[in-house]
Formats: structure tokens, sequence, C-alpha cells
């Protein structure tokens, strides 16, 4: 019972870290080149939601004042450096998924084995 | 005035990269030119701030005058301004070789992109070093990772597109456990300013050490992928190797210092000391520097490919830099700043003149390398001198950085590095050395030196350049060693 309540009393935070293992695995073991670019992504996904969790306060409200109230505020500031790590990750997929355009003019193919398999025989030609 | 310069330094390099594309209707020779005079101001810039950082003191850059703990703060010392100097120094160095030598694989509409890419690359750069705010340098670090990448995927190869796709993979798993280590200080600290990070660490350590030791682990992880430390190595090689030459250069003697830099930035500034102490690090690090060390050259020794020896060998070097961080004492850190200029002087070298002969010769297989020093004198001595400075031969700069990792070692009282050292000395001997003795004793000797080899004079330059600095700071070390001591004490 204990250890239920943690974790539901966690569950932003063990989601955001959820999100980033399964990235990481897809990423580590997947032989696809764009299902590791997702990869790269979900882990992104998984860190963003927990950066913007820290800055979650029960019952808070978004940062606007409003005369005559007095409200608990939420944290904006893990928030706003978010908005910055989306716009880098967007960067980097756009560089990764041209590259495997790339890849893909030349080798024919998207199959990290394959394409080891390939250079493998090009280096025995030499 | 002065405190402008750092921004100014910056936005140079940034508008140098926007006025590029404009000029390319122009000569190149416009373009070449225009970057030069960049460098050159900025070279200037930064050696007004080394002088007046040692002089007068440091100072912080508060971008719009922010408080520090919502603002960007830059925190410009004798650490930051020291590194920068030397960085964009060798950087003209290397920019002067790649006028000669940009053919080599780079299409010809790419030549102003490539350069693009570069004034790209010594902006972040030079963010990562001045920044005292981690979530700044992540994103400065992104950047980095993106034109780091592109300057070798420029080259339109089959190998190039798998090598860069590699490394931007890792590098994004490096930044994003960087980044979720930020989160998890955030956590428990409440800033990304590196100075106000240090003083509530003391006390959430108390209450929370299990976030800070992740944290500490993410970020270590993390900036190690980047750095090329031992078991994260693996993108090295490839990039590394099918890389343009001027492009290997950078990457190599610069990029991989840049997050070494960051991370005794991480570990000294915003963890400190004592923490880090706490954790054991220091032993972690000393373990993989050490096997680093020696497992690199192993796999150095097994290479056929000339610039994939290289990049092993680099992998061996970092573990010499790591090391001297790992013993956390002052005679370590200036050990390891004194190496990160050594190695960074020398693998320029052994890439510039290793390009100039792949160049010229149509040779990058060691086994093709007899006779060499007939056919290239010039980029062969250099070659050998900044061979000798790796395997640590007394009148060169890597004996200085040998023996005061050593001596780093032993105000530890770890005999065991002394004879890690030796023993990856004797390694590097071994792959090194017989390229120097195909190329000078070996071949038909009929056709004696009959003068030095037609390069053009942009790419001969650097080389001699770079060959005389290796002889000089290796027989007077103090003339650099007075500003390394300034940096070290900027860091403890």
């Amino acid at each position: 019972m204990f250890i239920l309540n943690l974790i539901l009393e966690h569950i932003n935070y063990l989601g955001g870290v959820a999100l980033f293992i399964i990235g990481l695995h897809t990423v580590v073991t997947h032989k696809n080149l764009i299902k590791k670019v997702m990869g790269i992504n979900i882990m992104a996904t998984g860190i963003f939601l927990f950066f913007v969790a820290i800055g979650n306060v029960t019952g808070g409200v978004p940062p606007i004042i409003v005369e005559g109230s007095n409200p608990i505020f939420i944290n904006p500031m893990p928030s706003v450096l978010i908005l910055t790590g989306i716009v880098v990750s967007v960067s980097i997929t756009v560089y990764a998924l041209s590259l495997v355009i790339r890849i893909y003019q030349t080798y024919g193919t998207i199959d990290q084995e394959e394409i080891v398999k390939i250079q493998n025989e090009e280096q025995t030609d030499d | 005035m002065i405190e402008q310069l750092p921004i100014l330094n910056m936005l140079i390099f940034l508008m140098a990269a926007l006025i590029i594309p404009l000029l390319n209707r122009r000569v190149f020779t416009l373009t070449l030119v225009m970057g030069f005079m960049v460098l050159l101001s900025v070279l200037i810039s930064s050696v007004v701030l080394l002088v007046h950082v040692n002089t007068v003191g440091e100072f912080y850059y508060r971008f719009g005058n922010y408080l520090s703990f919502i603002g960007i703060e830059f925190k410009i010392d004798a650490f930051s301004t020291l590194f920068t100097t030397f960085i964009v120094g060798l950087t003209m160095l290397i920019y002067l070789y790649s006028c000669g030598d940009a053919t080599d694989g780079i299409s010809e509409a790419e030549y102003g992109r490539y350069y693009i890419l570069l004034f790209i690359l010594m902006f972040s750069i030079f963010g990562i070093i001045y920044t005292n705010d981690l979530f700044n340098a992540y994103v400065f670090m992104e950047i980095l990772s993106l034109t780091s990448c592109s300057i070798i995927s420029i080259k339109r190869k089959k190998e190039n597109y798998t090598a860069s796709f590699r490394y931007v993979m890792l590098n994004e798993v490096g930044s994003l456990s960087y980044l979720f280590g930020i989160a998890l200080l955030y956590m428990v600290t409440g800033y990304t300013n590196m100075s106000l990070v240090f003083e509530s660490i003391q006390e959430a350590w108390v209450v929370y050490p299990a976030n800070i030791m992740t944290a500490c682990g993410f970020m270590i992880v993390g900036v190690g992928i980047k750095a090329a430390i031992f078991p994260f190595h693996i993108w090295l090689p490839d990039a590394h190797s099918h890389a343009p030459s001027s492009s290997s250069a950078i990457l190599s003697a610069i990029v991989v210092k840049v997050y070494l830099l960051l991370m005794v930035k991480v570990l000294f500034r915003a963890f400190g000391v004592d923490i880090i102490k706490a954790l054991d690090i220091p032993v972690i690090l000393m373990i993989i520097a050490g096997f680093g060390m020696i497992m690199g050259s192993f796999f150095a020794l097994a290479q056929k490919d000339v610039k994939r020896m290289l990049g092993y060998s680099s992998v061996a070097q970092i573990g010499y830099i790591l090391l001297g961080i790992s013993f956390m004492t002052h005679i370590g850190l200036s050990a390891a700043f004194f190496h990160i200029m050594s190695h960074g002087l020398m693998k320029a070298a052994l890439f510039l003149s290793v390009g100039a002969i792949i160049y010229y010769q149509r040779v990058r297989k060691i086994n093709q390398f007899d006779g060499m020093g007939y056919k290239m004198p010039l980029s062969m001595i250099v070659f050998g001198l900044a061979a000798l400075g790796m395997i640590g031969i007394p009148p060169t700069i890597g004996f200085i950085s040998k023996l005061n990792l050593g001596l780093a070692a032993l105000d530890r009282g770890m005999i065991i590095f002394i004879v890690i050292i030796v023993i990856s000395g004797l390694l590097n001997a071994m792959y090194y050395l017989p390229i120097m003795i195909s190329a000078f004793l070996k071949g038909e000797k009929v056709n004696k030196i009959a003068g030095i080899e037609k390069i053009p004079v942009v790419m001969m330059i650097p080389i001699v350049i770079l060959g005389l600095l290796i002889l000089v700071i290796g027989i007077y070390p103090d003339l650099i060693y007075g500003l390394i001591e300034n940096a070290v004490n900027a860091i403890l």
C-alpha cells in the first residue's frame, strides 16, 4: 500500500522517466533508422514532461496577476526552458531525417544491419 | 567597452555566418578574406580580454541586466578567456589550411556553406566556454552537435552519411542525458545558474542525496558520450576518419576538448569538490581514464587507415586529460589543462600534415607510406615531431604534459597510473614509429630530398607554425604555464 501511494504521488515523474527509458530502448535496439529517430523524440518528450512536472504546484494557477485575488502560482521557468528544448529537438530531428533520406538514396535501405553488410562487402573489395 | 567584448566576439561569428551567403555571387576569395578578418578580430579581442582578466580581474556579463537566477550569465575569468584565445588561435591556423585544401571531397557549391557551419560552430564553442548557466550550455551544446555533424556529412560520400548519423544519434542521447541531469538538479536546488546551484546544493545534499547522485551520473555520462570518453568512443573513429581533413582537425583538436572543459565546469563549479568526492566520482573517472589510455592505444595499433589510427589515438589522449581532471588536485587540473592545449596542437599538426599527404599523394593506408619522407619532407617532418610529442620524447610539448601528469599521479600517491602512462606511451611508440621508419628509411632513396614539396603557401604556413609551437612550448613551457595556473585558480 505504501509503495502504491508512493507511485501515485510521483506518477508525473515516473511517466517522464518511463518515456525516457522506452525511447532509449528504441534507439539502442531497433535496426530501422527512422525508428531510431523516433526513439530520440520519445526520449526528449519524456524529459520535457519531467521538466514541466517539476514546475507544477498542486492547486496552482498560471502566473498571470489578476487584481484583487492572491492565488498560488505555478513555476513558469521550467515551461519556458522546455520551449527552447522543443525547438532544439525539432531541428535535430529534421537533420537526422535528412541524413536518413541521403542514406536511403545511396544504400537503398534504411536497415542498420544491411548497411553494415554493404559496407563490409565494399571494404573487402578494396 | 571591454565588458562588451565577449558578446561582440560571438556576434561577429554569427554575423559572419549570415554574410557568407550574401557573398556567394562574388569571387570566393572575398569570403576567405572576410573569414580571416573575422577570426583575426576575435583573436585580438580574446587576447585583450585575457590580459584584462589576468591583470584587473574577472567579471560577469548579464544579458539585459536581469538578476542571475532568471537571466543568462556569462562568467569571464582566467579559465574562459585562456581557452577561447587558444581555440580561436588554433582555428585560425586550421582555417588558413582549409583555404588551400577546401576542395578535398567537398563540392564547389558547398565551400561557402562549409564556412557558415564553421562560424556557427565557433559561436557555440565560445558560448559553452563563457556561459555560467547549465541550461544555456545545453542549448549551445545542441548547436555544436548539429554543426559538428554537418561538417562531417558535407562531404558527399556514403560513409560520411552513416558516420554522421551515428554521431548525431549518440550526440542526442548525450545531450538528453545532460538535460535530464539539469532537470534533477533544478528539482532540488531551483536554479540553473552554476554559482547559485553551488550555493544551494550543500543544503540539498543533506535532504535529497539520491537526486544529486542521479543528476551527477546523467551529466557525466551525457558529456562523456560527446567527449568520447573510453566506453562511449564508438562514434569517434568513423566520424573523424571520414570527415574532410580540416574538419577532422577541428573535431579532434577542439570540439572534443570543449566538452571536457564543460565537464570540468559542471563538476567543479556546479557540484563542488566536496560532493564529487563524497560520491566517489574521482575513483570512477580514474578507472575509466586508465582503461581509455590503454584500450585506445590498443585499438589504434590494429588500424590500417592512418586517419582512423589518429582517431583511436585521440581516445587514449582523452583518457590522459580525464586522468588529470579525476585527481581533483591543483597540480592534476593544471596537468589536464596543459594536456588539452598540447594535444590540441599535436593532433591538429598530425591531421593537417596527414591531410596534405592524402591530398597530394592519395594514400591513406599506413603501409603505403614508404619513402614518403622524400616525397613530402615538410609534412612528414611536422608529422614526425607531433608523433614524437604523442609518444612523449623530451624536447616536445607532449613530454611536458606527460611529466606533469606523472607528477600529479605521484602527488596523489598513485604509482599505478605512472605505470599506465608509461605503457600507454610505449603503445603510442608502437604505432607511430613504424610510420616514421617506413617514411624516412624505406622506399627508393635514389631521389634524395629535392627541396620541399609544392603545396600552397596557405597550407604550408599553419603546418610549420604548429610544428614550431610544439617545439617552442616544449622547451619553454613557462610561456603558457602562468596562464594555466590562473585558470586553475579560477576553477578550484
